[in-house]
């Protein structure tokens, strides 16, 4: 194992006011007869209000862990915490915010009943204007009234990381949510990303196949390393915040880069060729 | 046969219309059509004029035209079409009904589906000329019910298999993405299957509306209950009494209903649902 020893003392930390707490997950897909470990011992914590990016190739499981901690997935085994109580708890008391690669936005609503969905199906009430901030926020005003079909790629990942917000969640699940777009929008949503989400501190955990966006968004970035997938390392980001966009040109981003690529390539992590 | 070619030839012109969607192309599809339907009533009329004039069986299409204008100025068609019109409906609506809201309860029970789906592929199956002495006994010789029942059964499965085929076709992150606010089975039909579904309910509804018609027909010719002559009923009559020309009216008039039907269901598609029909405009 690649953990470097400095990062294990919040690993083994059990205190209550953890944000994320897995320990030995483990997780097997059936197939018919066979059946297919897709995680197995699984451990990683993170403070409340911390940013972790999980790190890894496909197939390493990552969204896996996150369907996890949405209560979309069940465990085989091992403890999944989120602020002290079990994803199904966080799931029925509307803690959650939640946005996938793809925006899933229902196209016969407009952008405004798209980020009311959660709170129609939650019953959270929310008033009209912190909608109306909430737009603003993601720099979508104008567009209330768009539905998604005249919408761009980046403008419909805007509405989704909305509608996850809209919830006040306490906890923030970000599957590659900017994985499908082009690289130059990819940035500029990643800059808007850290600043709605230095606005509203929520403990987040994204993943992501690019190491520079974990860099750049994370406090700690966990690599995975597929079939089965495991984390295979824990790298603390000690970059500081605000971060901003000339970090990315900083030679500490830089080392923290080529440390996640060396530990992605150089160990074993990523599979062997046949389908990264 | 005869008369399903020339049922076809006047039902092509809404078809041609309605799938020539793109701006661009309703012209020319209307064109093609007018022109195609124009040619083969020409080849009709001269077939039937210097080949089999012979022979009874084959009126022109003038001969049939001029008695589907007397049927109109003299309101025979209204008297007679209203009986099958009303069966056809009735029959539409019941099964429509029936049929979406069992596919509601097939997804939302998935035991449920693996129980009755083979039961109601029978009734699609079903010769419907076994059920005619059943339903007539049923619902009494004087009453349209059997008619209406009929209609229902050839419209019932096609829309059964189009609505859960809509409701399956919900969008998988949509749906997951309701269950992570906390939502239920029916929360996620409500927000996101019946809607991913209206389009293919009203493709659906747009076959059955031109079905229910035919099958109105087809009770009334097969002497399915009673109640009074629609227009099967006096296609029957006038066949026997050897009035070809009638008896093509008839068809005319139960193809242009049975086109009405489909055109109708077609634009209040349009209406209900605008994010498909009309998303990618501009």
């Amino acid at each position: 194992m690649a953990t470097r020893p400095a990062q294990d003392r919040s690993l083994t930390s059990s205190a209550s006011a953890d944000g994320i707490s897995i320990r030995a997950l483990h997780k097997e897909f059936r197939l018919g007869r066979s059946s297919v470990v897709a995680l197995e011992d699984v451990n990683l914590s993170t403070p409340q209000g911390s940013f972790l990016a999980l790190l890894g190739p496909s197939g390493c499981g990552k969204s896996t862990v996150l369907r996890i901690l949405a209560d979309l997935e069940q465990p085989t085994s091992g403890e999944v915490m989120v602020h002290g109580e079990p994803p199904s708890a966080t799931r029925r008391q509307h803690h959650l915010g939640i946005a996938f690669q793809d925006a899933a936005l229902l196209p016969w609503r407009s952008v405004t009943a798209n980020i009311r969905l959660p709170l129609e199906v939650s019953g959270v009430k929310v008033p009209d204007a912190a909608i109306a901030d909430l737009i603003a926020l993601v720099g979508l005003d104008g567009f209330e009234k768009a539905r998604p079909a005249q919408l761009s790629g980046g403008m419909r990942q805007r509405v989704a990381i909305a509608r996850a917000l809209v919830v006040e969640p306490k906890i923030l699940l970000l599957d590659e949510p900017f994985g499908a777009l082009d690289e130059m929008t990819r940035q500029r949503l990643n800059l808007e990303l850290l600043r709605i989400w230095t606005e509203r501190v929520t403990t987040t955990l994204l993943v992501t196949h690019s190491i520079s966006e974990a860099v750049f968004l994370a406090d700690r970035v966990a690599v995975m390393s597929p079939r089965p997938g495991r984390v295979a390392a824990l790298v603390d980001v000690d970059l500081p915040r605000p971060r901003t966009p000339d970090m990315l040109r900083s030679p500490n981003f830089h080392d923290l880069e080529d440390e996640l690529s060396a530990l992605l390539f150089q160990k074993g992590v990523a599979p062997s060729g046949d389908d990264v | 046969m005869a008369d399903d070619l020339a049922g076809d030839v006047v039902a092509a012109v809404p078809v041609a219309a309605a799938v020539g969607r793109r701006r661009g192309q309703i012209g020319t599809s209307w064109t093609a059509g007018v022109a195609g339907g124009a040619g083969l009533l020409l080849a009709w009329e001269l077939i039937a004029l210097y080949w089999l004039h012979q022979r009874d069986g084959v009126p022109t299409p003038v001969a049939v035209a001029r008695v589907m204008w007397h049927d109109l100025t003299s309101h025979y068609i209204f008297h007679v079409a209203s009986l099958t019109v009303k069966e056809a409906l009735q029959g539409f609506v019941v099964a429509d009904v029936a049929a979406i809201a069992l596919a509601i309860a097939f997804v939302q029970f998935p035991p449920l589906e693996r129980l009755l789906l083979r039961l109601t592929v029978a009734t699609y199956c079903l010769p419907l000329i076994a059920l005619v002495p059943i339903l007539s006994s049923v619902f009494g010789s004087q009453s349209t019910a059997p008619r209406a029942t009929i209609a229902a059964l050839l419209v019932f499965f096609t829309t059964l298999v189009g609505t859960l085929l809509g409701l399956r076709s919900a969008d998988a992150s949509s749906l997951e993405l309701v269950r992570a606010y906390g939502g239920g089975s029916w929360a996620q039909l409500r927000k996101v299957r019946l809607k991913s579904a209206l389009p293919y309910i009203m493709a659906a509804l747009r076959i059955a509306a031109p079905t229910a018609v035919l099958g109105a027909l087809i009770g009334e010719e097969l002497g399915a209950g009673g109640g009074g002559s629609g227009i099967g009923v006096v296609m029957i009559s006038t066949q026997q009494r050897l009035q070809v020309a009638d008896t093509w009216a008839l068809a005319g008039w139960a193809t242009l209903l049975a086109g009405l039907g489909y055109v109708i269901v077609g634009l209040v598609g349009r209406a209900v649902v605008p994010w498909s029909a009309t998303g990618r405009r501009s």
